[in-house]
């Protein structure tokens, strides 16, 4: 692995020592402990799947590792199955499971860790194995009042360009709904979004009229499989689905992808690659950001604000161009570096536009904070504290407006980020206005950044070659603008997919909304999924 | 307490003045490949070999872009040995291929359209996009284009996405729940051709699969001035010309 | 006139004495046609004796034989008693009908068919009986009658019955209705010569206000046990949802009117009280309509939440009474006239549409064997004509014009608003805020009636019920008649008003046609009372159109300003009907015109898009007026338990669960303290007794040292 995508602090290390010696004197031989690989500073094998969730508890509980994801993964005679886990400051441990291919089974861990519900659902629905004691199996992606049972699409039997199944309404089917108050129903959003334009999704809002006593959402209205249609493609096809399944993030989504891969290759990528990477990644935090101010706004129907910091976003989006050629910074990551070069003066004309941007955004921010009505609507709104946040692994400003401090820039550099001082803003609070604050302070940071990068930009080749010849498997992972995105990928060494697996900062989060919208007033429902900032395309890949 | 209004007014006019006049501001556009003449049959070649998605053909030494295709990857800009022509501006929406035509509104609708916005598997470029239509820049309303939540009172359903298949359902339904005088406007590659997401089980290729497009707006993602040509073109404010096929690269 | 009136009384006793032998000869199958002619024939006799009553406006009235002890029996049909038996034969006219076909279509072979009959001709004898009662003995005998007869009817087929006690409940309030009642009759025969009506209101006459206080509030809230008047009507929300679907209408369109009957004739005409008891009577008037329409919002079953409406209603009433009594207690007769005509009004409107609703309700029942509002919903595609006739019943009672609910509502708002006649501000006071008690109350009897109507008849089935077919014609005439009823009482309020007159010029001393209905279109010595100017104005205003066709006294209601308040009000639902009319088919004309050359296509219900509207994602009930609770949440105090499940951690919750318990708000400011409070005393009596011989001695030295200081002096 190249040195310089595993920096691991000195206390980090220290911590990995710590951890792996409690292993060993915990459970012993149960576990093999395999050398660093693929963006893993170790494996751990585990030879009975029953320790499962003893390991998991162990790892999440007791020694403050973050939950990752799972990846399911079928081989010829196996399943693999990775649980990730990251121990903030020395890197991700990556559990295994070997199971033969008989295997229908598996314990599950969401008892231990909350955060692993829908990564369960999901092998559940898409690959067949069933997870013991998980309580909520079953229409999940596949939608159980479309689908029939019996689909498991992400086997290897089941060919992705195969035409639509014919489906059928099953008039039997009725939703889950756990709220039991004499004259409750359920108010349907969605899918398609009424109130104007917004991502196709399900809301079931279980009420008994005018407050809301629980939000359920359904998503996967999106499902575009990107996982399954990956495998077979060479990588720089699979890139492009990386790039565009969400494209708000699409800049940190092709550049975790594009880490695997260099990861796989054993190529280290130009420092001055590296750099510029950490200026578009930055530009982008900076827009989406600025987007979802103006979707906080809007929801609290402030019209001049969110007119405004909609004028600093196309500003951005127009900078972006100027700058990138695209508005939304497609096409700009390669295996090995970047597909174009920037001149200084371009980072220069940049820079303005940031600094325009940015002081834009602290004014508004000054306003917004002597607005009361608009600060009435978002305090104490759809409020999570820090247990909370920390069970469901919440990541990104939302996560940081709980208390969760952790920021792969930091917890996990790479791309260079440890070169650059930068911090990380959190708030305690939790509510709508606690992850608004988040967001002004991200945007700050980010053009803070973007000053330090140029200002420090070196000399050299933004592109290395980057060809992958041996078979191999890698994660990448980025701090993307809503949070943690993980990319683990396995190539043939033909250099085509065989494996993809992405989990999107979006997917993690969604699972945590339900304990925001809970006991809330129907009006301030927009409130909450803006403060939330969640994309649906980028939950469903 | 803050003076919003105030605020707001002192910010002065920053829309943009088209369709009365082109807007020229950098960055409005990323521009699009064009058909691109070269030397030799072989650079000709190279260059649609390049193209991750076909959208490129070689013809001799022409080749010919069809855009419906096009997800603007821009390795074709970026390539060294025969790099493409691109060219700047946003004026792309067409008439798909099966089409004679334009079949825009008529004329009552030109003054006041109300468009359904249906995300159908969209990544989100194509979708913010359109957002973008409703800020003070773009400012569609001055143009009598107005959003609705509803598809009874819908005049144009607008879908973005290749129409993943949990969607296709639901869009028929909206189709399905609009009066019948609705046209259908497909805005962004995907929703044209599938783009990068193709044919699969989950994807229908296209909203031309599932129904009948009357205008197609190119792009990954189409700039909004390009949405709102695209609108305008459905309105009959502007009118398209009749393509020939070879000029758009469908061959 | 006596020719007629006297042979149909007669022939009223003679056709419940038949109806009663016939029920218990005939079989079970004959039975429903036996009740259904002979119980509309025996109204329609109640609808002759009293018309004629009305029309000729001279009182029936002949002696009976003497009982020993407490003088003659007489009966006694003055105006004041024909309006209340001409109600009671229209609707009882409904009911029998109503029954009849109920019954035919009950498939059950053991519903008791014959007991039920015999009952219910009992029960219309004695209501005839207590309406024509000359005296107090024939009056309270027969009340007595009417109140166990109540109580059997209720309980007749009790294996139907979830609620036993509701009956008992009954029985004991009515009884102790009737005690209360009973010494007010006393207190005021006690100078009597003897206990006829007549001798009553003379010796009340000579005895002070002050002295006619305790009779009054005796018989006030004796009578309001069987009107539902807050704090004594806890029993009627219960034995309405307790009694059996047939048996209800009775209970809301004649003994729920006994109630206000016994109020007029005992409160207001045998007595002349002080204007205070009328504000005792309008504030607690205003008090049960709003605490009845406020828990009839938030009630999730058809029946009871029709109960609580009738609480509403008897609330409005008494209200107006109230306002009768003040203003004739400040001598303002012409005040006094317009409110007592407007509770008469009242009554009459809502007998007709509250039996009107309870058939409905009856026939949506038995269709879908449910009264809870969360699981019915889309009835009005089963049932298409049902939901005709029962929207027709909902617009009236929430006072939509051209209907009858609106006229005596605005009458009432009306004569609330003349407070500015009035001499004390501290009155004026009351009335104002009693008048803002009562146009909430019309607003959310609003929400109440869209609810119901909403809930039962739009929207989608939300229960697992069958659908049933809209009844047949002959169970639907009986409830299309009492619709027709409530629309003519709308547009007609210019012919009601006079015939109302005859009992209201009795009591208030004045006239209510020369106040409300002046008759413009022909010159009589009315118009005089009027300016010319005005006079003019209104002509040229179109208070005279139709002068040349339409017969009699003209079509719009119209009170002059008084002296105090010299404002004119005016309302004419006769000429807003033909408007509506008009209105309606100019618009229909139109659209025609311009959609010719439209089609016309129909969608399913959108929905966003989902596979299927399913039925638990649609409005309930509840759902609907939970507003109402949230913003009442300071009446309603609810007390929430929240029982929450969950499996594997608090993230995977299984059920929440929020049960919530109300004591209604009568019961728990009234009713719990007064219990708690002779439970004390009880408890501390059964203290004193400890069965020990030198506690007993105690307690009779202690008395005794007692007497001794009380009546040192003499």
């Amino acid at each position: 692995m190249p040195a310089s995508s595993s920096p691991i602090a000195g206390d980090g290390t220290s911590a990995l020592i710590d951890l792996a010696a409690a292993l060993e004197e915990r459970f012993g031989i149960e576990i093999a402990k395999g050398p660093a690989n693929g963006g893993f500073v170790f494996t751990l094998s585990l030879f009975k799947p029953s320790l499962l969730p003893a390991l998991c508890k162990f790892m999440f509980w007791e020694h403050g590792c973050l939950f990752g994801g799972i990846t399911a993964e079928e081989q010829a005679a196996r399943w693999e199955m990775h649980y990730a886990f990251l121990l903030p400051g020395a890197g991700w441990i990556d559990v295994e499971l070997s199971l033969p291919i008989e295997t229908t089974s598996l314990p599950s861990i969401v008892a231990e860790v909350h955060a692993a519900d829908w990564h369960e659902r999901e092998i559940e629905d898409m690959f067949g194995i069933r997870f013991e004691n998980h309580p909520r199996l079953g229409d999940f992606i596949l939608h159980d009042q479309i689908w029939r049972e019996g689909i498991e699409p992400m086997r290897k039997s089941f060919a992705a360009g195969r035409p639509p199944l014919e489906h059928k309404v099953d008039r039997e089917w009725q939703p889950l709904l756990i709220v039991g108050d004499p004259g409750s129903f359920a108010m349907p959003v969605g899918p398609v979004y009424e109130g104007g334009i917004g991502e196709s999704l399900h809301f079931l809002l279980e009420t008994v009229g005018e407050d809301v006593i629980r939000a359920v959402p359904r998503l996967f209205y999106k499902y575009r499989a990107v996982e399954k249609i990956a495998e077979g493609r060479t990588i720089l096809d699979a890139l492009l689905l990386a790039e565009r399944f969400a494209a708000t993030s699409a800049f940190a989504h092709s550049l975790a992808f594009c880490q695997a891969v260099e990861r796989i290759g054993a190529v280290e990528v130009p420092r001055r690659a590296a750099a510029l990477r950490v200026l578009l990644a930055e530009l982008e935090r900076m827009r989406h950001h600025a987007g979802a101010i103006t979707a906080i706004c809007e929801s609290t129907a402030l019209a001049v604000s969110s007119a405004q910091v909609a004028i600093i976003e196309e500003n951005l989006l127009r900078a972006s161009c100027v700058f990138a050629r695209h508005r939304y910074l497609f096409g700009l990551n390669t295996p090995g570096g970047l597909n174009c070069e920037f001149g200084l003066e371009q980072c220069k004309e940049l820079l303005v536009a940031v600094d325009k941007a940015e002081s834009d955004l602290r004014l508004l921010e000054k306003r917004l904070r002597f607005s009361s009505s608009f600060l009435d609507r978002l305090e104490d709104v759809g409020a999570v504290t820090g247990e909370s946040a920390r069970d469901l692994n919440l990541v990104g400003p939302v996560g940081r407006a709980s208390a969760q401090n952790c920021d792969l820039r930091k917890a996990c550099p790479y791309s260079g980020y440890g070169r650059y001082a930068f911090e990380v803003p959190s708030e305690t609070e939790g509510d709508g206005y606690a992850r608004l604050r988040v967001l002004f302070a991200e945007a700050t940071q980010s053009a803070k950044l973007m000053h330090q990068v140029c200002a420090a930009l070196e000399e050299g080749p933004v592109r290395v070659s980057c060809q992958v010849q041996r078979a191999g498997a890698a994660l990448g992972w980025t701090e993307a603008p809503r949070g943690a995105a993980l990319h683990w990928l396995r190539v043939s060494d033909e250099g085509i997919v065989e494996r993809y697996r992405a989990v999107t900062p979006s997917f993690n989060n969604w699972l945590g909304f339900h304990v925001a919208a809970e006991d809330f007033a129907f009006q301030d429902f927009p409130i909450i999924l803006a403060t939330f900032g969640l994309s649906a395309t980028e939950c469903d890949r | 307490m803050s003076f919003w209004f105030w605020h707001g007014l002192r910010k002065g006019i920053q829309t943009t003045r088209y369709p009365e006049r082109a807007e020229n501001t950098p960055g409005v556009s990323p521009g699009r490949p064009v058909n691109t003449d070269f030397s030799t049959d072989e650079a000709a070649q190279l260059a649609a070999e390049i193209c991750p998605t076909d959208a490129i053909v070689a013809h001799g030494k022409s080749t010919y872009v069809n855009h419906g295709k096009c997800v603007h990857c821009q390795l074709c800009r970026y390539s060294l040995r025969s790099p493409m022509n691109w060219e700047p501006g946003y004026e792309w929406s067409r008439i798909p291929t099966n089409q004679a035509e334009a079949a825009p509104l008529p004329s009552a609708f030109a003054k006041s359209m109300h468009i359904m916005v249906v995300d159908a598997g969209d990544c989100g470029a194509c979708l913010h996009e359109v957002k973008q239509l409703n800020n003070p820049l773009y400012n569609m309303h001055r143009l009598g284009l107005f959003l609705t939540a509803t598809p009874r009172t819908a005049d144009v359903l607008l879908v973005v996405g290749p129409v993943s298949e949990n969607m296709r359902g639901p869009l028929l339904k909206t189709w399905e729940a609009m009066p019948t005088s609705r046209k259908v406007i497909a805005v962004g590659t995907c929703a044209i051709s599938g783009g990068v997401f193709g044919k699969s089980f989950m994807c229908a290729c296209g909203v031309g699969a599932v129904l009948p497009v009357d205008f197609e707006v190119p792009g990954n993602p189409p700039p909004p001035l390009a949405i709102l040509h695209g609108l305008l073109a459905v309105a009959g404010r502007k009118s398209l010309k009749t393509p020939t096929s070879i000029s758009e690269g469908r061959l | 006139m006596a020719v007629i009136t006297a042979p149909s009384l007669v022939g009223i006793f003679v056709v419940c004495a038949g109806g009663i032998c016939f029920s218990a000869l005939l079989g079970r199958k004959q039975v429903p046609t036996l009740l259904a002619i002979a119980g509309a024939f025996s109204a329609v006799l109640m609808v002759l004796a009293s018309a004629i009553v009305l029309l000729t406006g001279r009182t029936f009235e002949t002696a009976l034989w003497t009982l020993n002890g407490f003088g003659r029996l007489t009966i006694h049909l003055d105006p004041l008693s024909s309006i209340f038996l001409l109600v009671s034969g229209i609707v009882y006219f409904s009911i029998s009908l109503f029954l009849g076909s109920f019954l035919k279509n009950q498939a059950d072979e053991t519903h008791p068919h014959l007991q039920f009959s015999i009952l219910y001709f009992v029960l219309m004898a004695s209501v005839v009986l207590i309406l024509v009662a000359g005296d107090t003995v024939l009056f309270l005998i027969s009340w007595e009658c009417m109140s166990i007869l109540c109580f059997l009817l209720i309980n007749y087929d009790p294996r139907r019955q979830r609620d036993k006690s509701a009956g008992y409940i009954m029985l004991a309030m009515s009884e102790a209705g009737f005690l209360a009642v009973a010494i007010a009759f006393l207190l005021i025969a006690r100078s009597a010569t003897d206990f006829s009506f007549a001798a009553l209101r003379t010796a009340s006459a000579m005895l002070s206000p002050q002295a006619l206080w305790l009779p009054f509030l005796l018989g006030f809230f004796g009578f309001g046990v069987k009107a539902g008047l807050v704090p004594v009507n806890f029993w009627l929300p219960r034995s309405y949802t307790a009694a059996p679907a047939v048996f209800i209408p009775v209970f809301a369109g004649i003994t729920l009117n006994l109630g206000f009957y016994g109020i007029l004739r005992l409160n207001t005409d045998l007595m002349h009280a002080s204007y205070g008891t009328g504000v005792v009577a309008l504030i607690t008037g205003s008090v049960t309509a709003l605490v009845g329409i406020l828990y009839a919002t938030t009630e999730g079953d058809m029946k009871t939440m029709l109960a609580h409406s009738s609480i509403e209603n008897a609330g409005i009433i008494v209200a107006a009474l109230g306002a009768f009594l003040v203003f004739r207690g400040f001598g303002q007769p012409v005040a006094a006239a317009l409110a007592i005509s407007a509770a008469l009004y009242h009554i009459v409107n809502h007998s007709i549409y509250k039996t009107l609703l309870f058939e409905g309700a009856g026939h949506v029942e038995a269709a879908t064997g449910t009264r809870e509002m969360d699981q019915l919903g889309g009835l009005a595609k089963l049932m298409p004509g049902l939901s005709a006739i029962f929207l027709v019943g909902c617009l009236a009672i929430s006072a939509v014009p051209p209907l009858n609910g609106f006229v005596s509502e605005w009458m009432t708002l009306q004569s609330l608003l003349r407070s500015a006649v009035l001499a004390s501000t501290s009155v004026r006071i009351v009335f104002a805020l009693c008048g803002a008690a009562l146009a909430l109350t019309a607003a959310l009897a609003v929400t109440c009636f869209v609810k119901i109507y909403a809930m039962n008849f739009l929207g989608i089935r939300r229960g697992a019920w069958e659908p049933k077919a809209d009844p047949k014609a002959f169970s639907k005439f009986p409830l299309a008649f009492l619709a027709m009823v409530c629309l003519l009482l709308g547009i007609l309020p210019t012919y009601v008003l006079p015939v109302l007159d005859r009992g209201v010029e009795p009591l208030a001393g004045a006239s209510i046609t020369t106040v409300l209905v002046q008759p413009f279109f022909t010159a009589t010595p009315y118009n005089a009372q009027l300016p010319a100017a005005f006079l003019q104005d209104f002509h040229n205003l179109g208070g005279q159109t139709g002068q040349g066709f339409v017969p009699g006294r003209g079509l719009v209601v119209l009170l002059r300003g008084l002296e105090a308040n010299p404002v004119i009000f005016a309302m004419s639902p006769s000429y807003s009907i033909v408007a509506l009319v008009f209105l309606f088919v100019v618009a229909w004309f139109v659209v025609t015109r311009l959609t010719r050359r439209r089609t016309l296509a129909r969608r399913p219900v959108w929905a966003g898009g989902i596979p299927r509207l399913l039925p638990i994602l649609t409005y309930t009930g509840t759902g609907f007026s939970n507003p109402v609770r949230v913003v009442f949440q300071a009446i309603f105090r609810p007390n929430i338990i929240e029982d929450t499940r969950q499996t594997v951690a608090v993230h995977f919750r299984t059920a929440i669960h929020r049960q919530r318990e109300e004591t209604p708000v009568v019961d728990r400011l009234l009713l719990k303290p007064v219990g708690t409070a002779v439970q004390r005393v009880a408890a501390f009596l059964a203290g004193m007794h400890q069965g020990k011989l030198n506690a007993y001695v105690a307690y009779v030295l202690a008395f005794l040292l007692l007497v001794l200081f009380f009546y040192r002096g003499s």
